[in-house]
């Protein structure tokens, strides 16, 4: 589903010149939940941000279900984004000045939903997620880990085909986090695809998938076997 | 279901109002009170300026020519068939009222008889009107200007009634162009020469006013201005023509000359009449106004570009998960057109209040006291309107530049926060 060919990405600043990705090749199948680890500055990141469209490649190649990306204009990849990836970031990026229901309505809006049938979907996928109870509350009223599963719902609110999650538990407690983990287990047994970046590999081991990146490159890439 | 530019005005719109209703109300109540501030001063300035003249003009008006104002060709002396004509014009259902006039150039002089042989005499060059007292002040409401002594009466016996700037107790500063008679006041009399006619008349009352056609001349009983003008055929020089509450005058007007009055006699409305001065000051005051406006405008964009502006840069990481998410970056950028909108339009709406529930009536009551006019607040509704739409154009512009500054930068430049 996912496909990158010799993948680089470098950066220059001034005379320095940077090479974060240095030619990863990589696939994944549809439904399948891949966790990414690697120290810090390896590059997962930066791999996540151009296979999710957030970012252009220096070079190489990424094809999701089959179709080459490389010449999407922005407004194409903003389009494609809302249409088949859902994020789940780090520290929430939830808006605001909105509530929790409107933030999981955003995107649905943008998607040519009624208001009415947005804000029954919004609160249907916060309900899932156990907030039911915070559906009016704005994100600074909201502990760090409803406000991760805020953003988890704003994220699976329209059935994405990929849910991309970069650190989702790095700034949450290990109660919070396990729940966030058991979201995600419970997704993949849906036949979600997700691709999570982790420090953690006791996160890492629910995936089916542990993907190690290291300088630039995949250096491991296991199945689970518990999985 | 919806076209991508109506999806994105829907968004737009959705982040407006979400932004609005949880903004620092403090913060929103300053940019208001800005856009008040422009709205008044695009409004008021001009209206002040214009209204000036306009006072002046509607003093002239009321207190002189009445709202149609009839008087002798050109080429005539006075007007031919006058007795007629006013039983003509009285007819008239429109008409309220009318004054026959009498006009003629005159001297006065005082203090004649202490005059040393070796002094210039104290004369003034001015103009008598002969007037029947009581249609006069039905016209013009002459006797309320009269503010000492006491207004004419029908059977006054050489008296008048004379403008405060032919005293020189009245006149600020002495202008060579007129004269004016000293030691001059109420009860004082005073010769009056009318051609090669000499009469010594007494002052009854002094009339102060803003209007020079009432200041800067001398009023009496026609009755008595006849005889020294020796016009015993009833033709008068002026009719001056009150018509009832709602009547047009240029209807009237029209309906006067079709009538065959103006065989006889010029029609004018009180519009018609005015100096061609008084059009031109107020067309120079109009673009004055305007360019006063302009930079009440321009200051007016710039709180707006940089309330924009710093509200997307401090928001430029949301900005960009917007965009991560999906959100077309026209929807973000029409979120803060609509915010400025807003805050165009709500301004807009409370200096309306201000200037047409308080200030104009307020002005009306108590015009302000310049030294040759009551100024009004002039107003017009479509020009009010005109400039609104030029304020909601001004800040639509100002609230767009910043926003697409700051929403066309990288995505995730925006959400990492880089340069």
């Amino acid at each position: 589903m996912i496909e990158t060919k010799k993948l680089v990405k470098s950066f220059r600043d001034g005379e320095v010149f940077t090479e974060v990705l240095r030619g990863i090749d990589f696939r994944l199948e549809s439904g399948e939940y891949a966790a990414i680890m690697g120290r810090s500055g390896a590059g997962k990141s930066t791999f996540l941000y151009q296979i999710s469209l957030l970012d252009q490649p220096t070079s190489g190649e990424i094809l999701i279900n089959g179709r080459n990306t490389e010449k999407m204009t922005e407004s194409e990849q903003t389009r494609y984004r809302l249409a088949h990836f859902g994020y789940v970031f780090q520290d929430y990026a939830l808006l605001p000045e909105l509530s929790a229901t409107e933030n999981v309505m955003l995107p649905l809006l943008m998607r040519g939903l009624t208001g009415k049938s947005a804000r029954a979907q919004a609160e249907q996928s916060l309900a899932r997620l156990g907030l039911k109870k915070r559906l009016h509350n704005i994100p600074s009223h909201l502990s760090g880990g409803e406000q991760q599963r805020v953003s988890i719902a704003r994220a699976i609110a329209h059935h994405p085909k990929i849910l991309f999650a970069d650190e989702p538990t790095a700034n949450l407690d290990s109660e919070s986090s396990n729940t966030i983990m058991d979201i995600f287990a419970e997704l993949h047994k849906e036949k979600q695809t997700i691709i999570m970046i982790t420090h953690e590999l006791e996160y890492a081991k629910r995936a089916e998938r542990i993907i190690t990146i290291d300088d630039g490159k995949i250096i491991s890439d296991k199945r689970n076997s518990s999985k | 279901m919806f076209s991508k530019y109506s999806q994105n005005v829907r968004i737009g719109f959705f982040l407006a109002t979400k932004s609005l209703r949880r903004a620092n109300p403090w913060t929103t109540g300053l940019i208001i009170f800005v856009m008040v501030l422009t709205f008044l001063n695009l409004v008021v300035v001009s209206g002040i300026l214009v209204g000036l003249i306009e006072g002046s003009i509607r003093e002239w008006h009321e207190k002189f020519t009445g709202d149609v104002i009839i008087s002798a060709l050109d080429d005539k002396k006075y007007i031919e068939n006058s007795p007629n004509l006013i039983a003509l014009v009285s007819g008239f259902p429109e008409i309220e009222a009318v004054s026959p006039r009498y006009s003629e150039g005159a001297v006065l002089e005082a203090n004649y008889k202490t005059k040393k042989e070796t002094e210039k005499p104290n004369t003034a060059g001015v103009q008598i009107f002969g007037i029947d007292p009581e249609s006069e002040n039905n016209v013009t409401g002459l006797a309320a200007a009269v503010t000492e002594g006491e207004y004419l009466s029908p059977d006054d016996y050489d008296e008048v009634i004379i403008g405060q700037f032919l005293l020189s107790q009245y006149v600020p500063v002495e202008d060579p162009n007129f004269a004016a008679l000293h030691d001059v006041g109420v009860g004082t009399k005073i010769r009056m020469t009318v051609g090669s006619v000499t009469r010594e008349v007494t002052v009854k009352g002094i009339i102060k006013s803003k209007v020079d056609a009432l200041t800067r001349n001398v009023f009496m009983v026609d009755s008595q201005f006849r005889s020294m003008i020796g016009r015993t055929d009833g033709n008068v020089d002026q009719i001056a023509v009150l018509l009832k509450d709602g009547a047009d005058p240029v209807s009237v007007r029209e309906k006067l000359k079709r009538s065959g009055v103006e065989r006889f006699a010029k029609v004018q409305t009180y519009a018609d009449a005015q100096p061609k001065f008084l059009k031109d000051i107020i067309n120079t005051f109009n673009m004055l106004g305007a360019a006063f406006s302009s930079i009440g405008l321009v200051v007016a964009s710039i709180t707006i570009f940089i309330v924009v502006f710093i509200n997307a840069i401090t928001r430029r990481k949301f900005i960009g998960i917007m965009k991560g998410i999906g959100i077309e970056g026209s929807a973000i950028r029409l979120s803060y057109v609509f915010q400025s909108i807003f805050y165009a339009l709500v301004g807009s709406i409370i200096g309306l209040v201000i200037v047409y529930g308080f200030l104009i009536p307020l002005i009306d009551a108590h015009p302000i006291n310049f030294p040759f006019s009551d100024g009004i607040l002039v107003a017009p509704l479509p020009q009010t309107f005109f400039r609104i739409g030029l304020l909601v154009f001004a800040t639509v512009i100002a609230g767009f530049i910043p926003a697409w500054m700051i929403i066309r930068k990288n995505t995730l430049d925006s959400i990492l926060g880089r340069n």
